[in-house]
């Protein structure tokens, strides 16, 4: 194999290891933006790539299981919601309790979601480039995102405007599983083609960390995806290169990067203000 | 007809009443002022007129008819507008944003920046509406308030404590604003202030309001400043002696005997990029120093630097002779320095713990039974008001948040106390309690430095006062020697 060759493989697989986080981060960075630091992300991407498989191989249609994905990301996102931005329960907890819970489900039921006959399908990638500009817009444009943003900056002065910022980060978090889910189900249906046990392996911390490497701005956090991504991408082709490194220890390589990113790269200058901070007042 | 009546309010907190069977009429074409004394229950009165707050009892009417309030829009929807005491900004958006928060409908910012141009020009309020507010002075943040409140067209707007941030001029401003709207447009205006001098000048009826209660209504043209003054605190006060907390320029500022000794706190050449450029400034025990200036000229800065939250550049801070490490964080505290910040909100407190954890805060001892009397002395040598020791300090009033932060400092038996406009946001009361805490203070030995931009308050309250700007001290004098004039020039001529 030529160098040249090398490169393009490595990078082409990058670019299909960093869409799922893309799409994850899409919703992450939204959700943040409205004062969620949402570690549910990790269930949402998981939950959604095991009920993706389990519905495409139902019913045999790629579309219905990345369908399915949406929907179980969103409902963990309102369940998240609910409880965090409703019932006021602390949402690291909701957080840690959905990733353990999901993460346990999918496990005991693995054995309904049975490999996919077919091969994997890659075109939903495209719509990333629908989801960014959409994004984008509604956090920076729409009225929408402009109470998100101020629900997250200054919770006590947007109620004091009017603004029902218990109900906007809800609704930030649907938004966000819905993403997640997306990007869940694509990871299993249009790239591996099967759920494996734990299958997402912390790549919603990666987009966490995405979007703080970001500095809570969208293009930033595209770019902190992709170079995960290619970590990722890297890693697995080190092997094929004739490069033998312990794997257990290449494993964490996308994690350890993640963090020394994080070190030198992320600034606080644009962190919401708010993110995080429960807003208690009432259920509004 | 009244634009806004209110029949009969009663609000109560637990065991505090904040308002107790109000009734008050705002008329249009008036400027209405509401005086009273910290705690009496002003903003939550207000706070239920906009729907943030429900009220236990009583009607509310816009002109003539009952009407529910069930959240700010509602109000909005009534043609009522506020302008918070505490600035309903957010600080990283920018002004047209800001502005059209609370609307509905699809942004339009081309409409958007027109339309507060064109509000702007109306009222004489400039302002650039790209600006990050969080950027902006206090002035300019507050004419943000007020376009955001006016491009709605309100019929009547309320105003509580609008210039206990501003300077002189920039108040002066606002109500040449407010009594253009009022004589040409017919709204009606509340405006809540703790400045006598102000209400007098301003006002057209003024409602007075002790502990929850209305205790006295006037014409403005009917009634003086005393009077007022009387109400207001319930008891005599002196106009004299206690004229700055009254907002009051005093008559003659009191020679007092000179006070000759070494300075206890000793700055030079106090260097932080851009804002100090090199601040020498020396406070002796027994006396209060006043560091006046308009704001933007170091002063906050300053602040920061003495609260440790700033390391300067350069420069020393000498605490009885010795000079303190800066950068290590607590020296000037364990050196004895004590201090009341600025933003008591952010620096002084931790408002979500109880009263008693903020007063014990700095207390090495962690036996909670010790801490709790210790609290509780504290609490009553310093007459903080409180539902109980144990509720958050965010529920009490401005005034008694101020006291657990200047009791907790006290309780330390500084060698140096500095307070940072000590009186932004307080009435006359609790500025009258606080001016007379400051004056026991320096006369038990302590050295006490006033950092402040209100005029009325160096004036009636320093023995010295040095002026800073464009963070340099443009000039120092005794208080006996100073007028209002010459103190002006100081802060005019070098600055900006
Ligand atoms: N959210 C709250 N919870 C408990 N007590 C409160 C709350 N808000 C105000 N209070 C109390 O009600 C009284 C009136 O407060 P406030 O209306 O802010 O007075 P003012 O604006 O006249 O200074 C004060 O004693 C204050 O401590
Ligand atoms: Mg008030």
């Amino acid at each position: 194999m030529s160098l040249a060759g090398d490169i393009e493989t490595v990078l082409s697989s990058g670019v299909r290891l960093a869409a799922p986080l893309a799409f994850a981060a899409c919703g992450e960075y939204l959700a943040e933006r409205a004062g969620t630091l949402n570690i549910s992300v990790e269930a949402m991407m998981l939950g959604a790539a095991f009920g993706a498989v389990a519905v495409a191989g139902l019913t045999g249609s790629g579309i219905a299981g990345l369908l399915a994905g949406v929907l179980i990301g969103a409902l963990i996102g309102l369940v998240h919601g609910v409880l965090a931005h409703g019932l006021a329960v602390n949402t690291f907890v909701v957080g840690l309790v959905l990733n353990a819970l999901v993460l346990g489900l999918t496990s005991y039921l693995i054995a309904t979601a049975a490999p996919l006959s077919r091969p994997p399908e890659r075109w939903p990638l495209y719509s990333l480039l629908a989801i960014v500009p959409l994004t984008w817009w509604l956090v920076g444009r729409s009225r929408w995102g402009l109470e998100l943003r101020a629900a997250g900056e200054n919770p006590q002065a947007a109620a004091m405007t009017g603004i029902r910022v218990n109900l906007r980060r809800r609704q930030a978090l649907l938004w966000c599983g819905a993403l997640s889910g997306l990007g869940g189900a694509y990871l299993a249906v249009g790239e591996v083609g099967s759920f494996n046990q734990n299958m997402t392996a912390g790549r919603g911390y990666l987009v966490i960390a995405a979007v703080i490497f970001g500095g809570w701005r969208l293009a930033r956090t595209l770019v902190g995806c992709a170079l995960f991504g290619l970590a990722d991408a890297l890693r697995l082709a080190l092997p094929a290169l004739g490069v033998t490194l312990n794997s257990q220890l290449l494993i964490s390589a996308p994690y350890l990067l993640a963090l020394l990113a994080m070190l030198l790269f992320a600034s606080r200058h644009n962190q919401p203000q708010a993110l995080g901070r429960p807003f208690p007042r009432g259920g509004a | 007809m009244s634009a806004l009546t209110l029949r009969a309010v009663s609000k109560r907190y637990g065991t505090v009443v904040a308002c107790d069977g109000v009734d008050l009429d705002i008329d249009p074409g008036e400027i209405h002022g509401l005086l009273g004394e910290n705690g009496a229950g002003k903003s939550t009165l207000m706070r239920i007129l906009f729907g943030l707050e429900t009220r236990d009892a009583g009607t509310v009417l816009r002109d003539g008819e009952p009407v529910r309030i069930a959240g700010p829009q509602d109000a909005a929807a009534l043609g009522l507008g506020m302008v918070h005491q505490h600035f309903s900004l957010i600080d990283p958006l920018p002004v047209w944003e800001n502005v059209i928060l609370g609307d509905t409908g699809r942004i339009r910012r081309a409409a958007a920046q027109a339309e507060i141009h064109a509000v702007a020009q109306r009222y004489g309020l400039p302002i650039d509406p790209l600006a990050i507010v969080g950027t902006l002075s206090a002035g300019e943040r507050q004419r943000v308030e007020l376009i955001k409140c006016l491009r709605r067209d309100p019929g009547v707007l309320i105003l509580d404590e609008p210039t206990s941030v501003l300077t002189r001029a920039e108040s002066a401003e606002l109500f040449a604003v407010l009594r253009r709207m009022v004589r040409s447009e017919r709204r009606a205006v509340v405006l809540i202030s703790h400045k006598l001098a102000e209400i007098a000048a301003a006002t057209d009826r003024v409602t007075v309001l002790r502990r929850g209660r209305v205790v006295f209504r006037s014409a403005t043209r009917d009634t003086d400043v005393a009077e007022l003054a009387r109400q207001m605190v319930g008891r005599d006060v002196s106009l004299g002696a206690e004229a700055a907390a009254l907002g009051l320029l005093p008559a003659t500022p009191e020679a007092e005997s000179e006070v000759d000794q070494t300075p206890a706190m000793r700055l030079r050449g106090l260097v932080v990029r851009p804002f100090l450029n090199g601040v020498d400034l020396d406070v002796r025990p027994g006396e209060i120093t006043g560091l006046y200036g308009a704001e933007g000229n170091g002063q906050t800065v300053l602040g920061d630097v003495l609260s440790g939250l700033i390391v300067p550049d350069a420069g020393i801070v000498e605490l009885s002779g010795v000079p303190v490490a800066l950068k290590r964080p607590g020296a000037l505290h364990r050196a004895g320095l004590g201090i009341v910040p600025e933003d008591r909100h952010r620096a002084g407190v931790v408002l979500d713990l109880s009263v008693a954890a903020n007063l014990v805060m700095k207390d090495p001892v962690l036996n909670r039974r010790r801490l709790r009397r210790t609290a509780q002395g504290l609490a009553e040598e310093f007459g903080i008001v409180a539902a109980s020791l144990d509720a958050p300090l965010r529920t009490l009033s401005g005034g008694n948040q101020q006291r657990v932060v200047l009791a907790r400092e006290l309780s330390a038996h500084p060698k140096v106390l500095v307070v940072a406009q000590p009186s932004h946001g307080l009435d006359v009361g609790a500025a009258e309690d606080l001016y007379s805490r400051l004056r026991s203070c320096a006369r038990d030995g302590v050295a006490v430095l006033l950092i402040s931009t209100e005029i009325e308050e160096v004036l009636g309250l320093t023995d010295r006062i040095a002026v800073i700007a464009s963070g340099r001290i443009a000039g120092e004098m005794r208080t006996a020697d100073a007028t209002a004039e010459r103190l002006g020039l100081l802060v005019g001529g070098v600055a900006r």
